[in-house]
């Protein structure tokens, strides 16, 4: 039954868990490729410039906890708990469409660094802002979940 | 222009960051203006140990000549372009492979000036640029050819055919040589031009044609001094039929100049030449040479490619900008080890450097 409060809720968790790892794909798969075109030109940027990596597979975690804590709740769901169910899914929903967004942000601003860092390596502690201004996104949408869902 | 964008994010930001690092080691104006004031080829050699020229060079023995240093320069360039041509996919591969081409132009230009001066083939040989798409062998059967207009036939197309045919070829003066050059290199320059313009879109045209399309101008108009210079009848015959920035009107006056002075003064008061070749009636007086043209068209790419760099990345402008800005480098090493080998002071060479 599309009504039962069971269904919203796992769609929620589905949401939440499966765009969250395609924003993290998202982030590395635009990043990853920069960095190591300027790794091959300067070995030495490299290990400073997968932050973009790292933060964007952090991404695919704060989907993962959000989703965790979903399945947690799952279990004493009640059909007359709908408010919760719904609570579930928005948290889910929100959580993976910023978890996107943020992955797209933090590709470009990654792929960015890495070819600025490649150029001029003092670039790096200005040019890593947007990185972190791109994460702070999921973080924001990871809060509101995370408020929504326990 | 947001799908170009997108391509360029996902499929070429590899290249494009490899392209950003090789930048790094661009040498500086400041680098440069200090390799006039060496005083010997091995002093150069030396201070290059660290660049990317080094490990080509320092095989080098210290009895090199010139002409051997100026080819390991070039043979590092070649190398360069080749190593962004292997990482590059799709448009980008084939943008760089019609650049190349460009190379074959210029080597096609030398091959034909040697041919005309009866020089032997192991000399053209050593100074071809390895750059160029036609391989040795292509090139030996190219110069094979006896009879210079089958030469011509064989190694271009109508077009360049048309441009050479009112033109006396045996036995040229250098200043002929340089127009010969500068029409087949024209010639080279048309071809890419129009690639770009019906194969690049967006902003990768945008971005690239202001460099291509003033590199057409700016050989039409080396064309038109030439001719002046030499005093020929015909010169409309020799240009390349496509104009950026110089408009019909334009050319048309500098066309009935009266003479080369005339033509600069006119050159000089264009709305978008006169920032490139400002004072060039100065500079033709002091050295009754166009040499300073090759410079200020020179400093004008480097210009352009360096205000790419500084702008929107992930665009096909920052593989030609970086491209352009080697080739400038090369050919300012070379400047500077022939200079400093023919005993040429600092202030002598470096008005030679584009940087």
């Amino acid at each position: 039954m599309v009504s039962e409060p069971i269904v919203y809720a796992s769609l929620g968790v589905g949401l939440s868990v499966f765009l969250s790892v395609i924003g993290a794909s998202i982030g590395i798969s635009i990043s990853a490729p920069a960095i190591a075109g300027a790794g091959t030109e300067r070995p030495e940027i490299v290990s400073k410039s997968l932050i973009a990596t790292i933060l964007a597979e952090a991404i695919a975690i704060y989907g993962l906890v959000v989703g965790l804590l979903s399945i947690f709740r799952l279990t004493s769901l009640t059909p007359a708990d709908t408010d919760i169910a719904f609570r579930i899914f928005s948290g889910g929903l929100i959580m993976g469409i910023a978890a996107v967004a943020a992955g797209i942000g933090i590709g470009t601003s990654g792929s960015a660094l890495a070819s600025a860092t490649a150029e001029k390596p003092e670039l790096f502690s200005r040019a890593v802002v947007p990185l972190i201004l791109a994460e702070a996104l999921a973080i924001y949408a990871f809060v509101a979940a995370l408020l929504l869902v326990i | 222009m947001l799908r170009d964008t997108v391509v360029h994010l996902l499929r070429d930001n590899y290249t494009e960051a490899k392209v950003r690092g090789k930048k790094r080691f661009l040498l500086e104006r400041q680098q440069l203006q200090s390799l006039t004031e060496f005083k010997s080829q091995a002093e150069v050699i030396g201070f290059l140990a660290d660049s990317p020229y080094g490990a080509e060079l320092s095989k080098l023995p210290d009895s090199a000549s010139a002409a051997e240093a100026e080819r390991t320069v070039s043979q590092s360039l070649a190398r360069t372009v080749e190593n962004i041509e292997a990482s590059a996919k799709g448009n980008v591969r084939q943008f760089i492979i019609e650049y190349r081409r460009r190379y074959d132009a210029r080597n096609l230009a030398r091959l034909l000036v040697f041919k005309l001066q009866g020089r032997p083939w192991e000399e053209y040989v050593s100074t071809r640029s390895p750059l160029g798409t036609l391989s040795e062998k292509q090139l030996r059967k190219l110069y094979n050819i006896e009879n210079s207009r089958d030469l011509i036939e064989e190694m271009a197309d109508q077009t360049l055919e048309g441009r050479l045919e009112n033109m006396q070829l045996e036995s040229p003066s250098p200043d002929k040589t340089a127009l010969i050059r500068d029409i087949i290199v024209g010639w080279g320059d048309e071809r890419f031009y129009a690639y770009a313009s019906n194969k690049l879109t967006g902003r990768d045209r945008t971005i690239c044609i202001p460099i291509i399309g003033s590199a057409i101008d700016l050989g039409n108009i080396s064309i038109i001094l030439r001719g002046k210079l030499m005093g020929l009848a015909d010169i409309r015959s020799h240009l390349v039929p496509v104009y950026w920035k110089l408009d019909a009107k334009t050319l048309e006056s500098l066309l009935t100049a009266e003479d080369i002075q005339q033509t600069l003064d006119r050159i000089s008061a264009h709305r978008y030449y006169r920032r490139i070749l400002a004072g060039s009636r100065q500079k033709y007086d002091e050295t009754k040479s166009l040499a300073f043209m090759e410079v200020l068209a020179r400093e004008h790419f480097a210009k352009l490619s360096h205000e790419i760099f500084l702008g929107i990345p992930y665009n096909i402008g920052v593989i030609l900008a970086f491209l352009v800005l080697k080739d400038n480098e090369a050919r300012n090493l070379s400047a500077v080890i022939s200079g400093i080998n023919a005993g040429l002071l600092p202030e002598q060479i470096r008005p030679l450097l584009a940087a």
